[in-house]
This record gives C-alpha cells, sequence and structure tokens, in this order.
C-alpha cells in the first residue's frame, strides 16, 4: 500500500519582491519546500508509519522540480521515494495541468489509496490542486484536514476538520485526496541524518510521455489587469492593559469595515 | 576563490535555519536578559543531529563534512550567538579531540552521549596567568599510585556550569614552556572540582562562563587523552578548528544584525520616504554585505582546506581575524540604521552588538591571529 503527498518545488514568496505598482517579483526569490506541504508531509509520514505503508512524494514542474537539490530537498522531509512529473510545458503550469500530472503520478505508482496535499501553494495560492486531482482520479476530495487516521483494513480514512461550530468528525471511503490545513501539526525541519539519507533515497523523474499523458493547452481562463493594494491606514493603540488594547483594536478593525468573527 | 556548496550544505543552511527560527531565536532575548545557558535547546539540537555533526556515525554521530558544521554553526548564530558558542565549545573543540586523540575506550565512552545531547563538552585551557599565552598555565597533574593528581585553577570555561565531560589541561612534568602538558577528560562531579559562579558578561550572556577550581582532583590514568606531554600540541589542533568555528559563530551574528537592518531599512519612514532610498543608508547597506560576503568566503575556505586534508591553520586564523572585527563593525552599522530604537532592547541588534565584541577575543585574539599568521609566512 502506498500514500502519496503531492509537493511543489515553488519559490518563496518571502524572497519575493512587490513594485510600486503592486507586482510581485519573484525572479530572485530561491525555490522551496513550503510549510504547508512540510505539514501534509509530516502528515503523511504519520499515516504512513502507522498503516505501515510506503511515503511517496509526487511532484509535477519544469527543470527545476526534477533538480538533485529538489529531489533531496524533498525527500529530506520524511518521504521514503519521489516521482517527479517534469515537462517545460509544466514550467508555469495551471492548477488543471498541475491535477493531470500528479493524477498520472498517482496511476503509475499504482496502489495509492490516498493522496495528501498541503493547504496551498505557496506561490500561486489557488488552493484548487486538491479538488481536481480528486476530480480527475474519480476519487472524493476533502480540505482543510486538521487530523486523519486510517484504517487501512477497513478501506476508511477518519478526518477531523475544524470548523466554526467545533470539530467535525468525517469517515471517508478509500481511495480519497485530502489536503491538510495549513497548522495541522508541527512539521520539524530535517535533521542532519535526514539530509543524508535523502541523496540514497530512490527517485523517478518521468515526461509526460513516459506517462502517455496529453496536458492540457494551457488557456490561461483569466488575466490579471490590475493589482490595487489596501491604502496604508496607522492607527495606533497606545495602552499597557491587553484587554483595552484587544477592545481598542477590534472596535479600529469594525469602524475600517474589517469582517469580524469565525467562519460561518 | 568561486565557491559552490554542495546540495546537502545548501539543504543544511535552510535546514539549520528553519530550525533556528523555530526553537532557538525565540529563546535568545531572554537568555540574555536572564543570564542563563539554553539547556532547553539541547535536546532540540540533538534531535537534529547538530551536536553531532563532529561525531562519526559507529559513535552515533550524524558525521557531516566540516564545513558543513561550520554553515549550521553559522545559522545557530544568526539565530543566538549564546546558543552557538556552546554548540562551537562542545563540538568542535572538544568532540574533535576526542575523535582525533582518544582511546576507543574513551570515544566509546564519551562520543554516543555527546551526541546524544547527554554530555555536553568544556575546553579547560585558560588561566587566570595563562590568556593568550596558553603555555604559561600552572595547573599540575602530578601522577600517584595508577592516577593522575590535578592541581589548579581554570577561569572562562565556556559550558562550565553545566557540562558534564571537561578537557583539562595541566602541567606533567618540570619542562618549560609548552613541552611538560598534557590533556585530561574529567567528568563532571569529580571530587575536588569546584565549579564557581559564572561571570556576567558584556555579551553572549545565554553562554555560561564560570571559573573551576581542581583541588586534589583524583582520576585514573586512562583518563589521559593523547600522549602524556602532547597536551598542548591538542589544545592548538583543538583551536585551529575552533578558530574556523568563531569565525562562523561572528559570520552568523553579522548576518542576523544585517537582515534586521535591512528590512527595517525598507519599513522605516523618514521625509517622507523608507531610509533605503537614502544614500548614507544605502553606503551601509552595500559596505555590511561586502563584509559579510568577504568573511563567508574566508570561513568557507577555511572550513573547506580542512575537510580536503590540507593544512588550515593559517586560513583558520585569517578567517577569524576578519570575521571578528567584521562583525564588530557589521553590528554596529546595523544599530546606527535602527537609531534609537536599535539602542533598546525593542529590537535584537544591541545584542548582536554585544555579542559580537568578544569574537575579536576569545579562541585567539586578533593580535594571536595575527602572529599565527605572521609565523607562516616569515618561516
Amino acid at each position: 500500500m502506498k500514500i502519496a503527498v503531492a509537493y511543489k518545488w515553488a519559490a518563496d514568496p518571502s524572497e519575493a519582491s512587490v513594485s510600486p505598482d503592486g507586482q510581485v517579483d519573484f525572479s530572485r526569490a530561491k525555490p522551496k519546500i513550503s510549510e504547508y506541504d512540510a505539514v501534509a508531509i509530516a502528515m503523511g509520514r504519520a499515516l504512513a508509519d502507522a498503516a505501515g505503508a510506503e511515503l511517496v512524494g509526487i511532484s509535477a514542474g519544469g527543470s527545476a522540480a526534477a533538480t538533485p537539490l529538489a529531489l533531496k530537498a524533498a525527500l529530506s522531509r520524511g518521504l521514503d521515494s519521489a516521482v517527479v512529473v517534469q515537462s517545460p510545458d509544466l514550467e508555469s503550469a495551471g492548477t488543471f495541468q498541475t491535477a493531470q500530472a500528479l493524477a498520472a503520478a498517482v496511476r503509475h505508482l499504482g496502489d495509492v489509496t490516498l493522496v495528501v496535499c498541503g493547504d496551498s501553494s505557496i506561490d500561486a495560492g489557488a488552493q484548487m490542486v486538491p479538488a481536481v486531482l480528486g476530480g480527475l482520479l474519480g476519487w472524493p476530495a476533502l480540505t482543510d484536514v486538521g487530523a486523519a487516521q486510517l484504517a487501512a483494513a477497513d478501506n476508511r480514512l477518519t478526518a477531523e476538520r475544524s470548523i466554526a461550530e467545533g470539530i467535525q468528525t468525517l469517515v471517508a471511503t478509500l481511495p480519497i485526496v485530502i489536503s491538510a490545513a495549513a497548522g495541522a501539526l508541527a512539521a520539524p525541519a530535517p535533521g542532519m541524518k535526514d539530509i543524508l539519507a535523502a541523496a540514497k533515497k530512490p527517485s523517478q523523474v518521468l515526461s509526460p510521455a513516459d506517462l502517455s499523458l496529453e496536458l492540457a493547452a494551457a488557456a490561461p481562463v483569466t488575466a490579471q489587469v490590475k493589482v490595487s493594494g489596501p491604502a496604508r491606514r496607522c492607527v495606533q493603540i497606545d495602552t499597557t492593559d491587553p484587554a483595552t488594547a484587544a477592545a481598542e483594536l477590534l472596535a479600529a478593525l469594525a469602524a475600517a469595515g474589517t469582517p469580524i468573527g469565525g467562519r460561518s | 576563490m568561486p565557491f559552490h556548496l554542495t546540495d546537502e550544505q545548501e539543504l543544511v543552511r535552510t535546514s539549520v535555519r528553519e530550525f533556528a527560527d523555530a526553537e532557538i531565536a525565540p529563546l535568545a532575548a531572554t537568555l540574555d536578559r536572564e543570564h542563563r545557558p539554553p539547556l532547553e535547546s539541547i535536546p532540540k539540537l540533538a534531535d537534529m543531529g547538530i551536536l553531532g555533526m563532529t561525531i562519526p556515525e559507529q559513535y552515533g554521530g550524524s558525521v557531516s563534512d566540516y564545513l558543513s558544521f561550520i554553515v549550521a554553526l553559522e545559522e545557530i548564530s544568526r539565530a543566538c550567538a549564546s546558543t552557538g558558542v556552546m554548540v562551537e565549545v562542545h563540538a568542535s573543540l572538544v568532540s574533535t579531540s576526542i575523535l582525533h586523540f582518544g582511546t576507543e575506550e574513551q570515544r566509546q565512552k564519551y562520543l554516543p552521549d555527546m551526541a546524544a545531547g547527554k554530555k555536553i563538552g568544556a575546553f579547560c585551557l585558560t588561566e587566570p596567568g595563562a590568556g593568550s599565552d596558553a603555555g604559561a598555565l600552572a595547573s599540575t597533574a602530578t601522577k600517584e599510585d595508577g592516577h593522575y593528581v590535578i592541581n589548579g585553577q581554570k577561569i572562562f570555561i565556556t559550558n562550565g556550569s553545566f557540562a558534564e565531560v571537561f578537557i583539562v589541561m595541566a602541567r606533567t612534568s618540570d619542562q618549560p614552556g609548552t613541552r611538560g602538558i598534557s590533556a585530561f577528560l574529567v567528568d563532571r562531579g569529580t571530587p575536588g572540582m569546584q565549579i564557581g559562579e559564572p561571570e556576567v558578561k558584556m555579551g553572549i550572556r545565554g553562554s555560561s562562563t564560570t571559573p573551576i577550581l581542581f583541588d586534589q582532583v583524583r582520576i585514573p590514568e586512562s583518563a589521559l587523552l593523547g600522549e602524556e606531554g602532547h597536551g598542548f600540541k591538542i589544545a592548538m589542533k583543538g583551536l585551529d578548528g575552533g578558530r574556523t568555528g568563531i569565525a562562523a559563530q561572528a559570520l552568523g551574528i553579522a548576518q542576523g544584525a544585517f537582515d534586521q537592518a535591512r528590512v527595517y531599512a525598507m519599513e522605516r519612514v523618514q521625509f517622507g520616504q523608507p531610509i533605503a532610498k537614502l544614500q548614507a543608508i544605502q553606503w551601509m547597506i552595500a559596505d555590511m554585505s561586502v563584509d559579510l560576503e568577504a568573511g563567508r568566503a574566508l570561513v568557507y575556505q577555511a572550513a573547506d582546506l580542512e575537510d580536503r586534508g590540507q593544512p588550515f591553520a593559517d586560513a583558520a586564523a585569517k578567517a577569524k581575524l576578519f570575521c571578528g572585527p567584521m562583525a564588530t563593525r557589521v553590528t554596529h552599522a546595523a544599530m546606527q540604521v535602527f537609531g534609537g530604537i536599535g539602542y533598546t532592547d525593542a529590537y535584537p541588534v544591541e545584542r548582536m552588538y554585544r555579542d559580537a565584541r568578544i569574537t575579536e577575543i576569545y579562541e585567539g585574539t586578533n593580535e594571536i591571529q595575527r602572529l599565527v599568521i605572521a609565523r607562516s609566512l616569515l618561516r
């Protein structure tokens, strides 16, 4: 039995710069495994250990995604092996092409009963891949999972999600695609032994042709016309009493028209 | 000389930075304010494999090349210089000395526990009358019935208040200067060993620095590290690698201050614009960046020479001689970028400014580094 974790070798937004007209420049940002994907890998690792399953990383991208550095960075996080679908056509792939490539990787692996995704990518941030991937595989997709338990013998996954009313517990039949909530669990930095071990773990780099995959044309369905950031306003709360500070902050946010409260 | 880190060295940097940002940096101000060592970080540093980076796998370590260890030390020190020097003394000075000069029995006894963080190391060389002139040390170890008995006073011992294993340099013969010195492994709690109150220091206040009195401390002959009379050689070999380590600590402190100042310069608005638009600030940022890159090249070169088995004492001295004053310059400039708020503890630059200064002094002052370099050139 295999559990797959989808991850993205994506430019770090903390190293991107924003021009005065609001354009984000990623050209000098180094790629990394995001904190969201690190959580997904940690969740996958825990589930795989409990179920005695193999944990395989799957990714899709251009040439950078298949470099030894990218593979080792992913493998050092606790994956047993990795499969990367690499193509120039995936260099700036949208949600659909990415999900197509990941679905092909899942089929290639066979015996996958669960795919764990991160909450979001750090560059595009569309949060759509888990749902589209589930659709392409014909599997259900469950997002924002805070905790999960696998009962492989019963072919079931129990998932907890945080909702406005409290914690929602759901039971789903395998196979399934889930995405781990951003703070679902602590994902520790890889240790020195993990880094050394990463180079010895198996990995495969495949082209779409290797997988008999025809990627959909990258037809943009939206075009960015303008980015207008909110005007910066400065409200100073000057008190040493935390309760007063909180009350004043809420009042200031409400006065500015900021929606306050949990999800509904 | 172009320098490219390997994938593994790059991953050590990103991984240790992620770890240090999450686990080490949040403690730094508290350790400094409370003058206490980062004991709670020891199990975490062990789990990460950082305490075992200079220890081979067969002894429970996560041995890497020395340059990887140096990169890790730089990143730890970027977050907290006190934690940096604790790791440096433990992993570079003490573990490597036991690995290179210890018997198999000594390695088995200490190294697995040192990699696991169960035993932290300390290095006892300095004495009231023997600072830069380490060869003038006066502590003695006399042989009595199959034992050595150590008497003497050591000062400025890093990790002194909590270390479990101490490498102690003492005289075993009347030969003058460096020739009569031997090295010993002494366990904490050996009767007669009195660990004094930690010093109150200007910086690296989270590093424990204590005097230690040895009063009739009786240890078995098997506690001799290396050969009798070879202690000074062991100390100098340890200090050569240690100098690269302290240079990396200085580099990390400077990088931390630079990163803070760069962000602040882009956010702080004066005269209707971010101060980063002012040429006065731009020049400071540019100069700091050049200093950092030059220092990094020297430090990595020294570590790389050691990894390749080449003579590196001269390169390590050059790296330390450049990086100590460089860290002082960069932290000084960083505080200038911050202005008045930088002089308060609202931002970490004032701590970094105080932490940087010791890197010009310990493990060989700037002047001793010049001596080492000049001697290697004028032989």
